[in-house]
């Protein structure tokens, strides 16, 4: 060593300054962890002290402004120019018929999902067309409908001429893409039931039947929540009423074939 | 004598918080949703890391990563695929969801978990 008297100097600085430093990174560490700890309890505890159900229908919620299911039903009762209602498009005035979507419609050869029939009754009837994911209007509209079949065994159909659509969905489902290269059964068919980010996993076989999701007093539809997924993921996510997100809409809901509607699920 | 001794207590003190600095980032990496967000997934020692039920990965420990080395657990983190195509875990590096120098904060602090 160029510099014999400088060893011992050296070895006690380079040591006194680690032993600082690993002292300082755990005290950091701990004090990281015990605030994210905080933060999580304190995100579990707010959960936790929401009722779930009551999320719509306490006094400090309505004060806010209607719940869903109410604009959804004075939307539904709302008349047009021509004097007709939404109810005037559909079978026995709306009621049971939300568990038949999404359907084939072989007159324009794609699926049709519960939100674009209340837009081609809209257009039918030269009325504005809603946004196929906004939650005060299409939202509430499809809390409102959908209700009207709780209870009812979804009754997706699959013709011949619908499979490639169903097809599609499936493929859809079970492709990885995004930046994190996720498929949605990744999470929602290999790793149903197991926790991430400290929540359960939600299996497939279901899911469809419990839309639209009522959160901070909004109406959720499943292709908003679809997308929200998606962007979690990091993918672009599909545009909502498209014809991937209606196939893979189309799909998601056969697998829930027989099971029965319930919608306004809080989240 | 004096003057290097003075240089090499400064670096000394000027040591200590680079090394604070990586490791903090390592867990901020592990923890983040926009950048690894391990945790989601994985669970690590108390002492290490919030406490949380995440088992779509199996729980991380500091024997393990240390038995797999530097190497290849900076190769997982960059491409987890190249070694199990089957896998669920993000290709953090492949992906650009965290660059190279974030993959070795990673590591760093993953191979100093207890």
């Amino acid at each position: 060593m160029r510099f014999p008297r400088l060893r011992l100097p050296l070895a006690v600085v380079l040591a006194t300054g680690a032993l600082a430093a690993h002292g300082g990174v755990d005290a950091v560490r701990q004090e990281l962890a015990a605030r994210i700890e905080a933060q999580l309890q304190a995100a579990g505890a707010q959960a936790a002290a929401t009722p779930p159900e009551s999320a719509v229908t306490t006094p400090a919620a309505a004060a806010a402004g209607p719940t869903p299911m109410e604009a959804g039903k004075a939307l539904w009762g709302r008349k047009f120019k021509d004097g007709r209602t939404l109810a005037s498009c559909y079978p026995n005035g709306g009621r049971r018929v939300a568990a038949s979507y999404p359907l084939y419609d072989s007159r324009l050869k794609r699926v049709v999902t519960l939100e674009m029939s209340i837009n081609q009754c809209l257009k039918i009837h030269h009325e504005p067309l809603l946004e196929a994911t906004d939650p005060p209007t299409m939202g509430a509209l499809t809390a409102y409908l959908r209700s009207l079949a709780d209870g009812r065994k979804v009754a997706v159909r699959v013709p011949a001429a619908a499979e490639s659509h169903f097809e599609q969905g499936r493929r859809l489902y079970f492709t990885r893409f995004g930046q994190r290269n996720y498929a949605c059964a990744s999470c929602h068919v290999q790793n149903a039931g197991r926790i991430y980010a400290d929540q359960a996993l939600s299996g497939a076989v279901g899911q469809a039947t419990r839309w639209p999701f009522l959160h901070a007093n909004q109406a959720l539809t499943l292709q908003a929540q679809i997308r929200d997924c998606l962007d979690r993921m990091g993918a672009a996510p599909f545009g909502a009423g498209s014809n991937e997100m209606n196939d893979l809409e189309y799909f998601l809901t056969y697998l829930s074939l027989g099971l029965p509607l319930k919608p306004n699920t809080p989240r | 004598m004096r003057p290097h001794f003075a240089i090499v207590a400064a670096a000394g003190v000027a040591f200590a918080p680079a090394v604070l600095a990586q490791k903090d980032q390592g867990l901020e990496l592990f923890i983040r949703p926009d950048k690894g967000y391990c945790i989601a997934c994985h669970q690590v020692p108390v002492q290490a890391g919030p406490a949380t039920r995440s088992n779509v990965g199996p729980a991380l420990a500091g024997p393990r990563m240390r038995e797999l080395g530097s190497a290849a657990l900076h190769e997982l983190l960059r491409d987890p695929t190249r070694a199990n195509p089957d896998t669920i875990m993000p290709p953090f590096g492949k992906h650009l969801l965290l660059d190279e120098r974030e993959i070795d904060r990673l590591t760093e602090y993953l191979l100093a978990l207890p």
